[in-house]
């Protein structure tokens, strides 16, 4: 597939970087030389330099040949200037990042399309929306919910005191009598493994289990993992995350949000309804004792800078903050972070890389995820009629060795899928995959 | 650290790949029945053999290719490609003495062209065949078809090939790198066979049009005459090796750009302009210059005569349809000149580049202005873009290094008991990648005479030029050992 990515930011660096080892022929656009040699030198990619928005220069990227155009330069006209031009060149998909919410109501999509503008992503909102997900249940690092959450992964970390720990995946089966989760894959020390029957739980593993609602209690349980409600929360940085985080909680939770810039705490302060918006340094232990630090169920700490991030996430665990959630765009942090006990670790650029991932993948896909702490990706296929993942019970299909099917849903029902389960068209399948394993496991859906 | 075990692994891949090429030169070996065949086949065992150890030993190794692995495989592909493609010559005593063999196949590679055979007619078929085929593969580069069928080479193959492309910034054709070389190495193979065609119709027979076909393409100049083009008294088939040498000596992305439709982009393209111009400027006032001093008696041949020895030696082909030695002097030191000036960046000619000679020209003009105007801005401009300060710069390190190395192995030539005329000819010639040289290497003898530390020497100077310096200079430089 040609792709080609307008703006090298964050987003457009990752994007590329991802698309490039998942084999496409991708070409990237942008106007600063100095940062497209950069990556030209390390990837396998063709770089441009000239400006998104110039017709010329997106001739010379060969825009009419192009199956998906994504705009992601540093601002929201620009990125849409760029997908419209892109389409009317001739781009078969066109993707624009934005940062106004209203864009994206049900009723302005139509308005964007006939515009030439395919589909928009805001990796704010949803980041906010994964924030959101992760403080309803804690213990968790990462959730991630399928078909309104029939089917749900939770990426636990596995302690000492988890009863599970010390046992092999076939000794934890046969502690129950239903099997009502799948480990489809466990992250040790940094390396991402596909677990088959006899790889043992360890201490500090990061389980992924696919569950149904049903299952979850045991998933806890068997992880040792003490339930509890979140009431209060506090928000540690009035960025665009902070404030879109602080208007989705706002109804359900407590939610004081403390921003070290007055004039924009004002501003917050204005917009924001039931937030107690607070203007100081949110690094100063004293003001966080003020604000109550040690009643607070959760603490997010989603600031431009993400060692502050980081460290403040460490500083209120100590104060006895029992769920933390970390803001952490630099990714080379993100094994640290995870390793150091921070709750759930919030990355844009994985968000918005996973969404736009699934429009890059052949074969029905209804729901892409990247993990934060792995470089594995889960995917929802929906298997084709007369494909070849139909063609047998999975014990008997040859399964590609860096991948695990964890769930299927079946008209409304969830079902967690043992070696005896048969896949039968139409059926969304979450499967579990290592970058190696996507394609194919993709053609096996097509 | 560096990562050997890749190195290892690249090496054993690409051995085996050199093999199978001995073997195609076998099978020619074996159509005329010729008693050079079995050392083809030992020869082609040698290589998969030692190639397949290699490969098999470490195909396990980590394969993250960087800076530092990317400069050491692209200078031991080539030195290692020489050692083993010296065999053939060697076992069959074809060329008895290693060091000759050595240089013979070194200079085969960087389609050089220098030559130390006496009686190149007296050759098997198969010999000569290997000899044009091994300027073919070095013509578009080793690392440049690896890259095109070897699909392991995906990770990491940018570092190669900014390695061993010439040119400073190489273009690509195709957002992956497998792809832009596939891209190359069929117009490559395209203009191969078209230029055979034409040579067999004009009359040579189908080996040797084969033979020439890939020499011309690889601007090497190795001719399985001794006598090199001369030996041809045909007007039409000098003037189609004029057309196709021109045409290897510019930059290949325009030829794609041409094969695709684009011509725009050709006439655009500035250093384009500059290469047409400077040969027909220079081709012209050679032509008068021959035609008024009484060298030559027509005016077709003045013409033809000029524009073969121009384009054959800023191509850096090296071919010699006439000995400009014995031309007005005048003209002599002009076509000295041109053993600098080479070909285009991305062509398969070697050389200083038109693009850097160019840029260089440009920045000294500039630096008069900017000396009348200290503060202006005054950008050096190419293909009406500005060239990056880093560009520049690194233009300016890579003549003045070129010109050390040259001045330095003069001096080393010179020691050897050569005058002035030859220590600067042979110098210039191998290290630009040409063939022939002035004074007791010119176009009428050869390197036979050098001594065997010469001949090594010299061999090392083809590598370095082919390579454009930088990536063999470095792995002699201490930044690169330190961690």
């Amino acid at each position: 597939m040609r792709i080609i990515i307008a703006g090298a930011g964050e987003v457009g660096t990752h994007v590329a970087k991802m698309m490039c080892n998942a084999n496409h022929d991708v070409i990237l656009i942008d106007d600063n030389e100095e940062r497209l040699r950069q990556i030209d030198a390390h990837f396998d990619l063709m770089t441009i330099v000239g400006s998104v928005s110039s017709i010329e220069d997106l001739k010379q990227a060969n825009v009419s040949s192009c199956d998906l155009f994504i705009a992601v330069p540093p601002y929201e006209e620009l990125s849409i200037m760029s997908a419209i031009l892109a389409k009317k060149l001739g781009a078969k998909v066109t993707i624009a990042r934005i940062n106004n919410y209203e864009y994206l109501l049900p009723e302005n999509k139509e308005f964007f399309k006939q515009l030439g503008v395919d589909e928009l992503i805001y990796p704010e909102q949803l980041a906010a929306k994964e924030i959101r997900t992760s403080l309803k249940r804690v213990g968790i690092r990462q959730q991630i919910d399928f078909s309104d959450g029939k089917l749900i992964l939770y990426g636990v970390k596995i302690r000492d005191n988890a009863p599970i720990v010390n046992k092999t995946l076939a000794e934890v089966a046969e502690m129950h009598d239903q099997k009502l989760y799948n480990t489809v894959a466990i992250n040790r020390e940094g390396y991402t493994i596909i677990p088959r029957g006899n790889e043992t739980f360890r201490h500090n593993d990061l389980a992924y289990f696919i569950t149904t609602p049903e299952g979850a209690k045991q998933v806890m349980e068997d992880s040792g993992k003490e339930q509890f409600d979140v009431k209060n929360v506090m928000i540690l940085g009035g960025s665009r995350i902070g404030k879109k985080v602080a208007q989705r909680l706002e109804g359900y939770y407590n939610v004081k949000l403390i921003e070290i810039d007055r004039d924009k705490s004002t501003r917050l302060a204005d917009t924001l309804e039931s937030t107690l918006v607070i203007n100081g340094d949110g690094r100063n232990l004293e003001l966080l004792k003020d604000e109550g630090i040690k009643k607070m169920d959760a603490f997010v700490a989603v600031t431009a800078n993400s060692e502050v991030n980081i460290l403040a996430c460490q500083l209120a665990k100590k104060m006895g903050v029992r769920k933390t959630v970390a803001e952490v765009e630099n990714m080379d942090y993100i094994d640290l972070a995870e390793n150091i006990g921070i709750g759930t670790l919030i990355n844009k650029k994985l968000i918005a890389a996973s969404y736009i991932y699934r429009y890059t993948v052949k074969a029905r896909v209804s729901h892409v995820k990247c993990l934060t702490s792995s470089e594995a990706e889960v995917l929802e296929f929906v298997a084709s009629e007369g494909s070849k993942i139909t063609k047998g019970r999975l014990s008997e299909l040859k399964l590609p060795k860096d991948v695990n099917v964890g769930g299927v849903i079946r008209s409304g029902q969830a079902i967690i899928v043992t070696g005896n389960t048969q896949i039968i068209p139409n059926d969304k399948v979450v499967v579990f995959a290592m970058p190696s394993g996507i394609r194919k496991i993709e053609k096996m859906f097509s | 650290m560096l990562n050997v075990r890749v190195v290892l692994l690249v090496m054993g891949l690409l051995l085996v790949v050199e093999g199978v090429f001995m073997l195609l030169s076998a099978l020619v070996a074996a159509g005329y029945g010729e008693y050079d065949m079995p050392y083809f086949l030992q020869s082609a065992l040698i290589c998969i053999a030692t190639g397949g150890v290699l490969w098999l030993a470490n195909h396990k190794a980590p394969k993250s290719i960087g800076k530092r692995e990317g400069y050491v495989i692209v200078t031991m592909v080539w030195l290692v490609f020489s050692f083993f493609g010296l065999l053939p010559f060697y076992l069959s005593k074809a060329i008895p003495s290693f060091t000759d063999a050595f240089f013979e196949t070194m200079s085969g590679f960087t389609t050089t062209g220098s030559s130390i055979l006496n009686d190149i007619e007296a050759l098997p078929h198969g010999i000569l065949f290997w000899r044009s085929i091994i300027q073919w593969l070095g013509g578009m580069g080793i690392i440049v078809l690896s890259l095109a069928i070897l699909p392991v080479l995906g990770v990491g193959g940018m570092q190669l090939f900014m390695a061993e492309v010439p040119g400073p910034v190489p273009d690509k054709l195709h957002p992956r790198i497998a792809d832009t070389a596939k891209r190359l190495w069929g117009i490559y193979v395209v203009y191969t066979a078209v230029e055979t065609i034409l040579l067999w119709g004009g009359g040579m027979t189908l080996f040797d049009a084969v033979c020439h076909s890939f020499t011309t393409m690889a601007t090497g100049g190795y001719s399985t005459k001794q006598a090199s083009v001369a030996f041809y008294d045909s007007a039409f088939i000098q003037y189609v090796i004029i057309v196709f040498m021109f045409v290897a000596g510019a930059n290949f992305t325009l030829s794609y750009s041409a094969f695709m439709g684009r011509f725009k982009r050709i006439y655009k393209d500035e250093e384009f302009k500059y290469y047409l111009g400077f040969v027909l400027l220079v081709s012209a006032l050679v032509a008068v210059v021959l035609y008024v001093s009484g060298d030559v008696d027509t005016v077709e041949r003045a013409i033809r005569d000029s524009l073969f020895q121009v384009v054959s030696l800023i191509t850096t082909t090296g071919y010699a349809t006439a000995d400009y030695l014995v031309w007005f002097p005048t003209l002599s030191i002009v076509m000295f000149m041109l053993m600098f000036v080479g070909g285009s960046a991305g062509s398969t000619g070697g050389g200083i580049k038109v693009m850097r000679i160019v840029i260089l020209l440009k920045n000294a003009y500039f630096e008069l202005k900017r000396l009348i105007h200290p503060n202006a801005v005054i950008p050096v401009r190419f293909n009406s873009k500005a060239v990056s300060s880093q560009v520049v710069t690194n233009v300016l390190a890579f003549i003045v290094i070129y010109m050390l190395i040259v001045g330095v192995s003069m001096i080393i030539m010179s020691v050897m008991g050569y005058n002035l005329d030859t220590s600067i000819g042979a110098v210039a010639t191998c290290i630009g990648n040409i063939g022939p040289g002035l004074g007791e290497v010119g176009p009428a003898v050869n390197f036979a005479h050098v001594p065997d530390f010469g001949k090594w020497f010299l061999s090392f100077l083809m590598l370095i030029g082919r390579l454009e310096i930088f990536t063999v200079v470095l792995l002699f430089s201490p930044y690169f050992w330190k961690n």
